[in-house]
């Protein structure tokens, strides 16, 4: 009965939101605050400079959006700030691909979705899928004293407008490629509000004594991106190590670009049998009782998880440690020997992937995207946001998945198969209590492990998360990848709450072995010229 | 909890909860194990990684050591402060030097002045059995 009436109300109050989105009326959540949900983007060009300015050759011209014109910074720092600009094209630390901080990842040139719901708001963002989580739900910091790229958010809602208090900024980004600066004494304070359904208002005002001489303002629009239908990437330091050479092209994995062949010493296995049946997860009358569940009816996900990985980021496949590798218990349960179930080539690749000469080319030691499904076993927390059409991952190693929840007789499209991303195109479903999802287009750079287990462009994974009690899902990916392997294989690994909500990872910020392991791999070069990828 | 408790609880951590986003394999070397004793200059909270910069003097000359250690989140989340590291700590690390030759080694124990050995293994991701 009670689940009958708050379905009753759910579609009401659907109704009553979709009705809300007439031309003069602000879309609304079901608690009544302005909708803020969808794909938004600044139009302005206050990411090259937040003031007035002429054209150079690195920024064209733009009309300034702070209040009263000029940034009133103290002598020193005015004197710092021409500095700035002077040296901009090696000093803007985005140059580095380094997080862009807060508000400027808000107005870069690239477009952000925000999620909502009933206490919190994630904002993710195209630009190297970073993320913000901005907690409406009045919870404190847990870690003053701290300084982060991103800054700590915390909002309230103040009638139609959100307000976000950031603290604890670190003093190394800027506020635009100009130059504009501040110390790790800043404070924003942000407001967004709904002007109509399609336009926002973002305003910011910057209080940090040690650099200004009083506190500022700007004001900028940011308009709802009605030609996007989901959020694609862009992965700064990926396409930057790709361009120099620093992260080196694999033909047998990656996806063959615009005028590349297929690597033709490498036959795909053809034709791939089908997954195997596999006996389902358990769970019982009891279980789906217990479950915590939203107003739609299904399981609800939301929360804080960390997996019980078994050693999985060391190897799918049971294996003993070795020197300062870990020990894993074997996660693969499907071939049930619990063997990958490996083309020739491929295992022989992923045995010389553990060879120390091989250890820089794991994309995660360049801190660029684990992709599917190693962002799921990887020993860092992730975050689960529900919304009645979207499941967000988040991952503490800032990146994303967005996986909108479509009904699988509605049929909808992946992504043109060209269009390739280290995260993939995710489609989901719920299959009774089971959230089944579905990704496609993924680019076939990324390793499993950091021991190198292979996957390729080919490789196609469905994911099966069912929630065995209020504190657990059963996590299970069956991969498809005829390239590499001559049949499915499918691993399982419980994922368990957390309680603690996620920090910052600044991996690339702070990357400080990728040198290492870089030395390793050019003296090997050095030492084997006629070998001179240190590949095959 | 004193401040050396405090270290040694924060010691015991750094070692037992390395997260780890690249092989360590790789990067350090089994041949050349090493023993160091010196003072921390910094403790640097980053991640996956942070690191425990040290002065360490071999035959009258001071080379500044990065031993690398666990996530700052971790530790963070224990409710571990900037300043909970002070420079000037005398520790004795057992490590293992990276392959490139460079002062940085992986940590594989801890002991402190007063002889208490924090040995907790690898400095990686601990399995949990099934």
């Amino acid at each position: 009965m009670f689940v009958r009436f708050t379905k009753a109300v759910f579609v009401i109050s659907a109704a009553f939101s979709a009705f809300s989105w007439g031309q003069n009326a602000l879309p609304r959540t079901p608690q009544g605050k302005p909708n803020l949900q969808g794909i938004w983007k600044a139009q302005s060009r206050a990411a090259y400079d937040l003031q007035d300015h002429a054209s150079k050759d690195d920024m064209p011209a733009g009309k300034g959006v702070v209040e009263g014109g000029a940034i009133p910074y103290q002598p020193w720092a005015a004197a710092k700030k021409l500095e700035n600009f002077a040296n901009r094209k090696t000093a803007d630390p985005l140059g580095k691909c380094y997080f862009p901080g807060v508000p400027r990842i808000m107005y870069l040139d690239f477009p952000f979705q925000i999620f909502q719901t009933a206490d919190h708001i994630a904002m993710t963002f195209e630009w190297s899928q970073v993320y913000r989580v901005i907690y409406t739900s009045g919870k404190p910091p847990l870690h003053d004293g701290f300084a982060f790229w991103m800054g700590d958010s915390r909002g309230h809602w103040e009638g139609e407008t959100l307000v976000v208090e950031v603290k604890g900024h670190n003093d190394k980004t800027w506020f635009d490629h100009a130059g504009d600066f501040h110390s790790e004494a800043l404070k924003l304070t942000e407001r967004y509000r709904l002007l109509d359904a399609d336009t926002m208002q973002y305003q910011v005002t910057f209080d940090d004594s040690k650099v200004f001489t009083r506190p500022w303002q700007i004001t900028l629009l940011l308009s709802r991106q009605k030609n996007m239908d989901r959020l694609l990437e862009y992965q700064c330091q990926a396409e930057a190590e790709e361009a120099s050479g620093a992260f080196e092209r694999d033909d047998r994995t990656w996806y063959p670009e615009a005028g590349m062949k297929p690597n033709a010493a490498i036959l795909p296995t053809n034709p791939m049998p089908a997954p195997a049946a596999l006996a389902p997860v358990k769970t019982d009358v009891k279980t789906a009782a217990s479950l915590r569940r939203t107003a739609d009816g299904k399981p609800d996900l939301a929360g804080y998880y960390q997996s019980d990985g078994g050693g999985a980021n060391y190897g799918l496949e049971q294996h003993v440690k070795d020197f300062l590798t870990p020990p894993g218990r074997g996660v693969v349960i499907e071939p049930a020997d619990g063997s990958l179930p490996y083309q020739p080539w491929a295992r022989a690749e992923r045995i010389e992937r553990e060879l120390p000469q091989r250890g820089y080319d794991d994309p995660t030691a360049h801190c660029l995207v684990a992709g599917v499904p190693r962002s799921m076993y990887v020993p860092s927390p992730l975050q689960i946001l529900q919304t009645p059409t979207h499941i967000v991952m988040l991952f503490e190693r800032m990146s994303w998945r967005i996986i909108p929840l479509v009904n699988p007789l509605a049929n909808r499209a992946h992504l043109p198969d060209h269009v390739r991303l280290w995260q993939g195109d995710s489609i989901g479903h719920w299959e009774g209590d089971t959230l089944v999802v579905d990704t496609t287009n993924l680019n076939g750079k990324t390793w499993l492990n950091e021991v190198g287990d292979v996957l390729s462009h080919s490789e196609h994974v469905v994911e099966r998360f069912t929630p065995v009690s209020p504190q657990k899902i059963m996590y299970r990916a069956t991969v498809t990848d005829p390239i590499v392997y001559t049949r499915p294989w499918t691993i399982e690994v419980p994922l368990n709450r957390e309680a603690e909500e996620l920090l910052e990872v600044a991996c690339h910020e702070d990357n400080g072995d990728l040198q290492h392991l870089k030395d390793v791999r050019d003296e090997y070069r050095k030492q084997h010229p006629q070998n001179s990828t240190g590949k095959k | 909890m004193s401040t050396l408790k405090k270290i040694a609880a924060l010691v015991f951590f750094l070692v037992a909860t390395a997260f780890a986003h690249h092989s360590f394999t790789a990067e350090f070397d089994d041949k050349k194990p090493v023993k160091l004793t010196g003072k921390v200059t910094e403790m640097k909270w980053s991640n996956p990684h942070s690191w425990i910069y040290m002065d360490v003097e071999t035959n009258g000359k001071v080379v500044n050591w990065a031993l690398e250690t666990g996530a700052a989140n971790a530790l963070i989340r224990r409710g571990w402060k900037r300043d909970s590291l002070p420079a000037g700590t005398v520790l004795l690390v057992d490590g293992w030097q990276a392959r490139n030759g460079s002062p940085t080694a992986n940590v594989g124990s801890i002991t402190f002045a007063d002889g208490r050995k924090l040995f907790a293994g690898s400095s990686n991701e601990a399995a949990p059995a099934k």
